[in-house]
């Protein structure tokens, strides 16, 4: 009597192996470690647990550093630390409002372009990422900004209208690839409607070009909302770290480096941090290196 | 290699040489050159006039130009102050009616204008009687799109009148008429005192007709006039004059100009006595927007001559604030001089709004005027002097400016002290919860101290029990932008400032005259029958004890109506280079004080400074 080994053969998918490449990768947990402390902070405002206080006079001008204000006042007496972290909630809200809907706008786009490449309609969508690509980015979210002066959300809008192009173009590019591919054959000899097949069938298979293009996009919208803030066209009524450099614009000359330093030293640790978580998502979902 | 290395040398020699040849040399004042031996007096301001016609001399960026390249028939003295006015371009003080109406004005004989291809020959012609009155009539025709109008409306007999009738030049008007050449009559409607206030103005210069025609709209950057000095060239950086050679020769009597000794001494201008203005040959007017930039400029040479202190470097220029004086490393390379400006900076209500002001329901109208007092109980302006005004600032009630000469010292000062408690109270007493007070819109320029402003007011709100999201922060995007929001009465909360037009206190009054409305001066439409009867009263009377108690019942009324949150003078600290022989002041006298300066051959000596108000 013959005896067969059965042995049992763990079958990996991509997302689990990326899970385990990710979860090695102590450059990529650490930055994780820090984007997740700053999302609790900016939740921490969102519910009203975090610097309530943001906006009161409370000390005299230019104080220095102390118990009480750990970063000093600014010119009229507002806790510069309690703004600071307020600030956070703003740098949040606006990298997830339009990375979320840049990447959303841009797959759905880029994946239309994509199957249809060749015809008519990825010719139109083409032309369309490419005369706003050919705009200026800071003049062209200036012109949006300054057009919707009376909405709040212009910065979001100006944002969202022009970096959804670079996820629609990677997407775009994936999806040539995809759709020559046989299951999407299959599924076009068992009738599946063309629709169907985008969105059921090959825009699922760019999740990971999609989730790490977010990512990019969440860090550059943090630094265009400053960049917008500091020139007086983001943020209306709130406070950005863009609002704190502008402030301190004013400040450095009389020696006073509070406002700077505080919004600088948050802003550039969430942007390398994310940045880092970045670049470790990229290589952990990199299809070459998963294996 | 050797020789590539020679080659590039050869090359970026070349270049460098290229490239420094291609310098202006007379901007450089090299030595030798023929600029190196004019006398330039380099000024800055912070903004740049958008005209220089005088109808639309509405600023004193504008003022400060055509004040140098027109001439008005008064002016100021130079030195004297509380202001004095002086003739000008008048021969002699007009000869005025028994009942005040009708103004009898001799002018100068052989005032040339600038020569100038508008001139037959393109030599500038005299100055007559019949140039002042082409140029008033300006302010009454639209098409010169004036300015200046609301001077002399409704107080020059048939003026208005011309105006309807289409605005023809060659139609008489009864009331604004030439005698002969020389002579000038002026009929009113009824008496105005600051009628010859008002021909010192920018607005009241006078231009030449065939000027005004030659150049149509480009007159605004072709100034022709009979003033000390002529434009060379104006852009958005620099206008650049030079000495007017037509220019009438009158020495300067320093002690006539209100010299004194005491006051003066320190800037050795009791050098240009027997002078005869204009003492320098061309006048350099920078443009230079960021505070710090004109700072930088200010103190690295001479590239600019005359600056003002931005308010972050106090600390380091100041050796004290009470009294201002400078540090010694800066006394020894300047002269300054500092004073409370002939102005205020101040917020108010917008009464057209029925949330804050005038109202159907008597009764609101009440709790209205409750709310206001509480707002203005809550309102810190120590805090605000302070935080904005490095603390120089004075703040005081009311709306007659420290410098007028009818300032009300007795005045409570209430109306000035913050009383939270008592702010709380009145809003209690009168019905007001968080829940039912309105929304404020609080309308404002995008720089970052107008926001910073908002920031703080709403804080104090806040610790009023204001809730926080209900006011509201309205950003326009320039100051023409907010000025047409204010005269189009969009705005329930308008904070602003004003610079007086004459030292008369019936310059800040008439802001809160019920005929004034939007779109005129009176932002706050303000519309009290007491108020308005004593401002009609004291519109033609005299500077006199009597008309002095009229003012002060207006400034109470208005105090008790809490319909405006008031004020604060800002003190201005000008510092300028030793080699300067100048007293510069532009309140009220605008650039006029640019004919009386020059530039010493020597260093003068270390003097400590002085104040000159």
């Amino acid at each position: 009597m013959n005896t067969v080994a059965i042995t049992t053969v763990r079958r990996e998918s991509l997302w689990s192996k990326a899970f385990y490449k990710f979860s090695r990768d102590r450059t990529g947990m650490i930055s994780l470690v820090f984007v997740l402390f700053y999302m609790l902070i900016a939740f921490g405002v969102t519910l009203g647990w975090l610097a309530t206080d943001w906006s009161d006079v409370q000390g005299g001008k230019w104080e220095g550093m102390s118990t009480t204000y750990w970063f000093g006042t600014n010119m009229i007496g507002q806790d510069i630390f309690s703004r600071a972290i307020y600030s956070t909630k703003t740098a949040f809200e606006v990298g997830l409002v339009v990375a979320l809907i840049a990447t959303a706008v841009g797959a759905v786009i880029g994946a239309i372009s994509g199957f249809f490449s060749g015809t008519w309609i990825d010719e139109v969508l083409l032309w369309l990422m490419g005369v706003l690509d050919s705009i200026p980015f800071y003049l062209f979210v200036a012109a949006i900004v300054f057009a919707m002066q009376e909405s709040p959300y212009a910065m979001h809008v100006a944002m969202i209208s022009t970096f959804w192009t670079g996820s629609s173009r990677l997407v775009r590019g994936e999806v040539i690839k995809l759709r020559g591919l046989e299951y999407v054959e299959a599924a076009h000899a068992i009738g599946v409607s063309e629709l169907g097949i985008i969105f059921r069938h090959i825009l699922p298979n760019t999740t990971h070009i999609l989730l790490v293009q977010a990512t990019i996009t969440f860090v550059a919208a943090i630094k265009s909302e400053v960049i917008l803030s500091f020139l007086g066209l983001g943020v209306k009524d709130g406070m950005s770290w863009g609002l704190m450099i502008a402030e301190s614009s004013q400040e450095v000359m009389a020696g006073f480096f509070n406002n700077f330093l505080a919004a600088s030293v948050l802003m550039f640790g969430l942007v390398m941090a994310f940045n880092m978580f970045s670049d470790a998502l990229q290589d952990a979902l990199d299809p070459r290196k998963v294996s | 290699m050797p020789m590539k290395f020679l080659l590039s040398a050869a090359i970026l020699l070349t270049t460098a040489l290229l490239l420094s040849g291609c310098g202006d040399s007379q901007d450089q004042g090299n030595p030798g050159s023929e600029v190196a031996n004019l006398k330039v007096y380099r000024h800055a301001m912070d903004q740049a006039p958008t005209s220089l016609d005088p109808v639309q001399a509405a600023n004193v960026y504008a003022n400060f130009i055509v004040l140098n390249a027109f001439d008005t028939l008064f002016s100021y003295k130079y030195l004297a102050r509380p202001y004095e006015l002086k003739t000008n371009l008048a021969a002699a003080w007009p000869e005025i009616s028994a009942d005040g109406l009708t103004y009898t004005i001799r002018i100068k004989q052989g005032v040339h204008y600038v020569d100038d291809p508008a001139f037959s020959g393109g030599r500038g012609r005299e100055l007559v009687a019949e140039d002042f009155i082409y140029s008033l009539k300006r302010h009454f025709d639209p098409a010169s799109r004036p300015q200046g109008a609301w001077l002399w409306s409704g107080r020059i007999v048939g003026l208005d009148e011309w105006k309807q009738a289409g605005s023809d030049y060659s139609a008489e008007i009864a009331g604004l008429r030439t005698l002969d050449d020389y002579t000038i009559q002026i009929k009113l409607i009824k008496p105005y005192p600051q009628l010859l206030f008002t021909l010192a103005m920018g607005y009241s210069a006078v231009v030449p007709r065939e000027a005004v025609e030659h150049y149509g709209r480009e007159f605004a950057i072709h100034p022709v006039g009979t003033g000390p000095f002529r434009l060379t060239s104006y852009d958005t950086s620099k206008v650049i004059l030079e000495r007017n050679p037509n220019f009438r020769q009158e020495p300067v009597d320093i002690e006539f100009e209100g010299y004194d000794p005491q006051r003066h001494g320190f800037s050795g201008v009791a050098a240009i006595d027997g002078l005869s203005p204009p003492l320098v040959d061309r006048l350099e007017i920078n443009f230079i927007a960021e505070a710090s930039a004109r700072w930088s400029s200010f103190t690295k040479g001479d590239e600019v001559q005359y600056a003002s202190i931005p308010n972050e470097q106090v600390d380091q220029v100041l050796a004290s604030k009470r009294p201002v004086t400078l540090k010694p490393e800066y006394a020894e390379k300047y002269h300054f001089a500092a004073g409370i400006e002939a102005g205020f900076v101040f917020q108010t209500f917008n009464m057209d709004f029925p949330e804050f002001g005038y109202n159907e329901d008597p009764q609101r109208e009440r709790r209205n005027k409750a709310l206001r007092c509480a707002i203005n109980k809550a309102y810190a302006w120590e805090q605000r002097n302070e935080s904005f005004y490095i603390g120089l600032g004075k703040v005081f009630p009311g709306i007659i400016v420290p410098v007028a000469p009818e300032f009300d010292t007795n005045l409570s000062t209430e109306s000035i002290t913050r009383d939270l408690a008592g702010a709380k109270k009145l809003l209690a007493d009168h019905g007001w919860t968080p829940e039912n007070l309105p929304p404020l819109v609080y309308g404002t320029n995008s720089s970052v101290t107008a926001r910073l402003m908002f920031e703080q007011f709403r804080a104090w709100m806040k610790e009023l029990g204001y809730p926080t999201e209900k006011i509201i922060l309205k950003r326009f995007a320039t100051f023409g932008d907010i000025s047409k929001a204010w005269k189009e009465s969009r705005l329930p909360f308008v904070s602003k400032g004003w610079g007086l037009d004459f030292p008369d206190a019936e310059n800040t009054l008439q802001l809160f005259y019920g005929p004034n409305g939007s779109p005129g001066s009176n932002d706050a439409n303000y519309r009290n029958p007491e108020y308005d009867r004593l401002y009609e009263l004291a519109s033609t009377m005299l500077s006199s004890p009597q008309r002095t108690e009229i003012y002060h019942r207006m400034n109470r009324l208005l105090i008790d109506d809490c319909v405006s949150i008031t004020g604060l003078a800002r003190t201005r600290i000008y510092l300028w280079h030793k080699d300067v022989i100048a007293i510069p002041d532009r309140e009220i006298v605008g650039g006029f004080f640019l004919r009386y300066v020059d530039i010493a051959d020597t260093e003068q000596p270390a003097i400590t400074g002085s104040v000159f108000r």
